[in-house]
């Protein structure tokens, strides 16, 4: 009788021991809403990834500790199939139905503005990855009552992109160039992002000393001769392939063939796409990543991401870099919630992302948010060397520390 | 005898065979013209009205409810464009572009002037109705495909034109609207006011639809949609009503597009192109654009069609495509008479004779 007495005790120790166990590791629940599936699918895939790996990696150390708790994320993930309504649906589900404390997403500016428009109210923490989110981040829409307090960009300014871009390519190619250049042509998808990014790759270009031209494209071009051969007539010293690094590898291999220039920018084509695809110029081409390149990283730390990002199966596709838009921010916001000691709290956790810093992976650089919930750090740019496929070299510019002349800024 | 018997196999295989075709010549007729029972009609109008207005109550979620006011919306705008196919045989694969002049007109006036819901919504309404007039000009010179073409043109050049339009349209960047301007008591950031709000809409333009339908303008109109020389030459002035239905069809376009600008708070061209115009055509043709119910029918297979059965878009075209398919072959009155051709198997041939108002629109 004695000894079931004492089992009886030890079991019920055990079922105590157990649901404290339990208790303590309660969940986190936070929402990704990306298109793995669409048109977009290759950035969309990026910000699963990333998130991915983000979670697992916190939850293996041992998950977030608030307060006397200690939680580990549990993701939702929501296909938004590349369709602003599934998208809108899918945060309402995240929000009303499952009460996530924060979103990760989308990868583009309308799915993300109308998304805000829910995450706002509900105060919801929402990380965007579109720097065109800085023309609707003022003043008074982030203030307390505002309708993106809850919203923070994990992408730079444009401008601040732009510049540092620009300064990336012009080092690198002037060196390779009879003389140094003085025409770019932008030549840019016409669509929200490709028009909100190139207004301010222009400006950054004319600050450098450039005479710009911008020929926009329509979305979804694949023969691009017509317009190609229209900027070869300009005679310019570098043809700049601004946005969308999925239009670039089919307009690229055109304006080779056309020798549109003596130069080329490709932005958004990583290294390690240029080299898979085997593609060679004879002719200087530089290659910007979004925001470094995984294809050819200096940094360690940057290597070290990429191949646990692949490590997890992630596909190696022009936009893969996107990924680190998303990731730090996943480590930046549990150290938010564990200073601030509640995830409850919605308000003090905007109020300590405002007031801290994170050294996250995407930036050697400290991330630190702005006023106007926008982060800086700089973009690497790569040039590889004529008649090669996988001879890179590449530098990272910072970003300028004001917008050029000309540019309102966002 | 082995002879006989084949012969009375044959004969039976041959009946039963004209038996079977019968029966699919049944199911798949087009009978839009064949009345319902009065009775039939009520009680699936008053199911329909239950069943609509009890969904916030069912407990399917956030997600759903999102998803059915988006089919909503865009069954508002298929209304406008199955009374111009359906009823007077213009087809245009440009309509979400008349949306779009709805939806902008009203989010331009809210930008520029401060407008709300409740103000604009009568003027983006009837810039829709002037906007389908114009672009129906054509339609008194030319038909059929040539119309087709111009109203695809139309979209195409609306989203040029949207894409360029300077802080004026947004750009591609769009523009941004508040909220539904609260009625009192009722504050329609709450999604399911948001959905009773279009719901009501959709009740008005279903009514709207019907009462044409039965009135002496529907039958003008399908009078036209059957024999354009005919009807003129017992005197119905075939240019005027053309317009008219293309306006009537641009009002209901306008309340769809401003219903949608303030589901989602924020508008594009790329959302009135030409592939979101296709794919109204193709959700009323899968529903059937001469019944009531079709182009209801049409926008909830299109908008739940890939939650239902989890498809991404590539396989959501494909399902499309052979869906339509199908429809041409086998249902060319659409879902719509599908269902009312079982309703007639069933309940027996004689029940389609009734009395009373058809289910037709």
């Amino acid at each position: 009788m004695r000894q079931l007495g004492l089992g009886l005790a030890v079991a019920a120790a055990g079922l105590a021991m157990a649901l404290q166990t339990a208790r303590a590791d309660e969940e986190l629940p936070i929402g990704v809403i990306a298109a793995q599936s669409g048109s977009f699918v290759s950035a969309g895939n990026t910000i699963v990834g990333a998130a991915n790996l983000a979670a697992q990696q916190i939850n293996d150390a041992g998950g977030i500790k608030v307060g006397d708790k200690t939680y580990k994320i549990k993701l939702y993930i929501r296909d938004n199939r590349t369709d602003v309504n599934v998208s809108i649906a899918a945060a309402r589900e995240l929000v009303n139905d499952i009460g996530v404390k924060a979103i990760w997403g989308t990868e583009t500016h309308d799915f993300s503005v109308s998304m805000a428009k829910i995450t706002g109210p509900a105060k919801v923490l929402q990380f965007s990855g579109n720097s065109s989110l800085g023309a609707v981040l003022d003043d008074k829409a982030v203030a307390d009552d505002g309708w993106l307090h809850y919203a923070f960009q994990s992408e730079p300014q444009e401008w601040q992109r732009s510049g540092s871009t620009a300064k990336g390519v012009l080092s690198l190619l002037t060196p390779q160039l009879k003389s140094p250049p003085k025409h770019s042509v932008v030549f840019v998808g016409n669509d929200a992002t490709g028009q909100y990014l190139s207004s301010h790759y222009v400006k950054a270009l004319e600050a450098e000393g450039q005479k710009v031209d911008l020929v926009r494209y329509p979305p979804d071009t694949t023969d691009f001769s017509p317009l190609l051969t229209r900027i070869k007539g300009m005679k310019p010293d570098i043809v700049h392939f601004w946005y969308n690094g999925d239009s670039t590898l089919t307009a690229f291999p055109q304006a080779l063939k056309l020798g549109v220039a003596p130069s080329y920018f490709l932005f958004g084509v990583d290294p390690g796409i240029y080299q898979e695809r085997s593609l060679k110029a004879d002719v200087p081409v530089t290659l910007s990543c979004v925001p470094v390149c995984w294809g050819s990283s200096p940094f360690p730390e940057v290597k070290q991401y990429f191949d646990k990002y692949f490590g997890l199966g992630a596909a190696k596709g022009p936009q893969s870099s996107v990924s680190l838009l998303y990731y730090d921010y996943f480590f930046w916001y549990a150290k938010a919630l564990e200073t601030v000691g509640k995830i409850d709290d919605p308000d003090a956790v905007v109020a300590e992302l405002l007031k801290s810093d994170y050294k996250g992976v995407v930036s050697p650089v400290p991330l630190v948010f702005n006023k106007h919930h926008q982060v800086t750090f700089a973009t690497e740019v790569c040039m590889v060397q004529p008649n090669t496929s996988d001879q890179f070299k590449c530098a990272v510019e910072q970003p300028p520390a004001a917008p050029p002349p000309g540019d309102n800024g966002g | 005898m082995p002879a006989t018997d084949n012969s009375a196999g044959k004969m039976g295989a041959a009946t039963e065979g004209t038996r079977a075709s019968e029966r699919l010549a049944l199911l798949t007729a087009d009978n839009a013209s064949v009345p319902l029972p009065a009775s039939v009609q009520a009680i699936t109008a008053i199911l329909l009205a239950a069943l609509l207005i009890a969904l916030p109550w069912l407990g399917l979620g956030y997600r759903f409810l999102s998803i059915a006011i988006t089919t909503i919306y865009t069954a508002i705008g298929l209304y406008g464009l199955a009374l111009q196919f359906g009823q007077a045989g213009i087809m245009s694969v440009g309509h979400a572009a008349l949306m779009g002049i709805g939806a902008y007109t009203s989010a331009i006036l809210s930008v520029q002037l401060g407008w709300g819901f409740w103000t604009t919504l009568p003027f983006a309404m009837a810039m829709s109705a002037i906007v389908g007039g114009v672009i129906g000009l054509p339609t008194l010179r030319v038909g059929g495909q040539h119309y087709i073409i111009i109203t695809f043109c139309f979209c195409a050049l609306f989203v040029i034109v949207l894409t360029n339009g300077g802080t004026f349209t947004g750009s591609a960047t769009g523009l941004d609207v508040g909220s539904v301007t609260p009625l009192p008591g009722i504050n329609f950031d709450k999604l399911s006011n948001n959905y009773y709000l279009v719901l009501a809409a959709l009740f008005l333009a279903l009514a709207a639809t019907y009462l044409i339908g039965i009135s002496r303008y529907g039958r003008t109109l399908r009078a036209i949609r059957e024999n354009e020389q005919l009807a003129r030459s017992v005197g119905i002035n075939v240019d005027l009503h053309k317009l008219g239905v293309l306006m009537v069809s641009g009002l209901f376009a306008g309340l769809a597009g401003v219903l949608q600008l303030y589901y989602l708070r924020h508008i594009s061209p790329t959302l009135f192109g030409a592939f979101p115009s296709l794919y109204l055509a193709l959700m009323v043709m899968l529903g059937g654009a001469r019944y009531l119910y079709g182009p209801l029918i049409g926008a909830i297979i299109v908008n739940f069609l890939p939650e239902v059965l989890n498809l991404d878009p590539v396989d959501s075209r494909i399902a499309y495509g052979v869906c339509l398919l199908l429809v041409i072959l086998l249902l060319p009155g659409g879902v719509s008479a599908g269902i009312k051709n079982i309703y007639c198997a069933i309940a027996g041939g004689s029940e389609g004779q009734g009395g009373g108002s058809n289910g037709r629109a």
